[in-house]
C-alpha cells in the first residue's frame, strides 16, 4: 500500500504515567504486528516541531490518535498538523474495564498492562480493517 | 527552601529505536538519579497544554534527549519554551543505524543489547547534568513544577 494511504496511528507516548506507555505500546503493536500493510506511525515529537516536512507526512491523511490522559496531546497535535483524525482512542476507556488492576510503571508494563495494550491494539486494528 | 531541579525532555519518537531508547534512558535517570532532583514534561504539551507547560525551560535548566538527528525535543523546546542547557543525541551514542532501526520499537522486544544502550545513554544524560554550569540555575524558580508554582 502507498505510504500516503496507510492510516497513521499516532500515540502520545506520555512519559509521566503508565497510560502514556500503554498508548505507545498499543500503537506500535498495531503498526508492527497487526496491520503493518495498512498502517504506520509518525513521531509525534516531529509534528510538535511544526516543520513543513513533518506536517507533510500527515496532512490530509487518515489518522488514529491514542492518548493516555485527558489532555489529548496526540489528538490535538495531529489536528494542528493537518491530519484527519478519524478516531480518538482514549486508553482510559479500556482501563476502566479493568477496575482495581495495576498495569506497571511509565517504564515497564506488567502482564495486566500487556493485556490492556493488546485489547487497545485490537480495537485500533478493527477500525483500520473496517476502513480498508 | 528552594529545590534545585533539572528538566529532562525526551523526544520519545515512535518511528525508530532511538526514540524508544531516549524514552527509557530518560525514565531511568528520572527514577534512579540521586544527586539532583529531576523533572520531565510530555513534549506534545507545548502545543496541547498551556502557558505553564511552555514555561518549562524558563523554570528549569533543561536537557533534551533526542533519538535521532532531527533533534525534535531540542528544536521544540527552543521554539516554544526557552533555551536548553544541553542536548543528548542518542544516534551519536548508539550509532545511526541502530537509532534508525524501525523494527524493534516495543519494550517487550528489547534485548540485553538494547538495555545496554539505555544504560549508555542514561550515563550521557547524567554527564550532561553534571556539566550544567551553576550560572544556568540563575533566574530559575525551582518551585517544583513547570508552572512555577507549587
Amino acid at each position: 500500500m502507498d505510504n500516503n494511504k496507510k492510516v497513521k496511528v499516532i500515540p502520545c507516548s506520555g512519559i509521566g504515567k503508565v497510560f502514556g506507555l500503554m498508548a505507545r505500546e498499543a500503537a506500535l503493536e498495531t503498526v508492527i504486528e497487526l496491520c503493518p500493510e495498512k498502517s504506520e506511525t509518525v513521531c509525534l515529537a516531529y509534528l510538535v516541531t511544526g516543520e513543513k516536512e513533518a506536517k507533510e507526512k500527515i496532512e490530509g491523511c487518515d489518522c488514529i490518535t491514542v492518548d493516555g490522559c485527558p489532555k489529548m496531546c496526540a489528538a490535538k497535535n495531529v489536528s494542528l498538523s493537518g491530519g484527519i483524525v478519524i478516531e480518538e482512542i482514549k486508553v482510559l476507556d479500556t482501563v476502566k474495564e479493568h477496575k482495581g488492576k495495576q498495569f506497571g510503571s511509565p517504564t515497564q508494563l506488567n502482564a495486566d498492562g500487556e493485556i490492556v495494550v493488546n485489547e487497545i491494539a485490537a480495537k485500533i486494528a478493527k477500525i483500520i480493517n473496517e476502513k480498508n | 527552601m528552594s529545590e534545585l531541579k533539572v528538566g529532562i525532555l525526551s523526544c520519545s519518537g515512535e518511528e525508530c529505536l532511538g526514540g524508544t531508547i531516549s524514552r527509557l534512558a530518560t525514565r531511568k535517570v528520572l527514577e534512579e538519579l540521586k544527586f539532583v532532583d529531576t523533572v520531565t514534561l510530555c513534549l506534545p504539551l507545548y502545543l496541547a497544554g498551556g502557558k505553564e507547560e511552555r514555561n518549562f525551560a524558563r523554570v528549569f535548566p533543561t536537557i533534551s534527549v533526542d533519538g535521532c538527528n532531527k533533534l525534535c525535543a531540542k528544536k521544540s523546546t527552543e521554539k516554544y519554551s526557552g533555551k536548553i542547557n544541553s542536548s543528548v543525541d542518542v544516534s551519536e551514542i548508539i550509532g545511526i543505524e541502530n537509532a534508525l532501526n524501525t523494527k524493534t520499537l516495543r519494550n517487550k522486544d528489547l534485548t540485553e543489547e538494547h538495555f545496554q544502550m539505555v544504560e549508555k545513554v542514561a550515563g550521557e544524560i547524567v554527564k550532561a547534568i553534571s556539566r550544567i554550569s551553576p550560572d544556568a540555575y540563575s533566574g530559575k524558580t525551582f518551585r517544583g513544577c513547570g508552572c512555577g508554582d507549587k
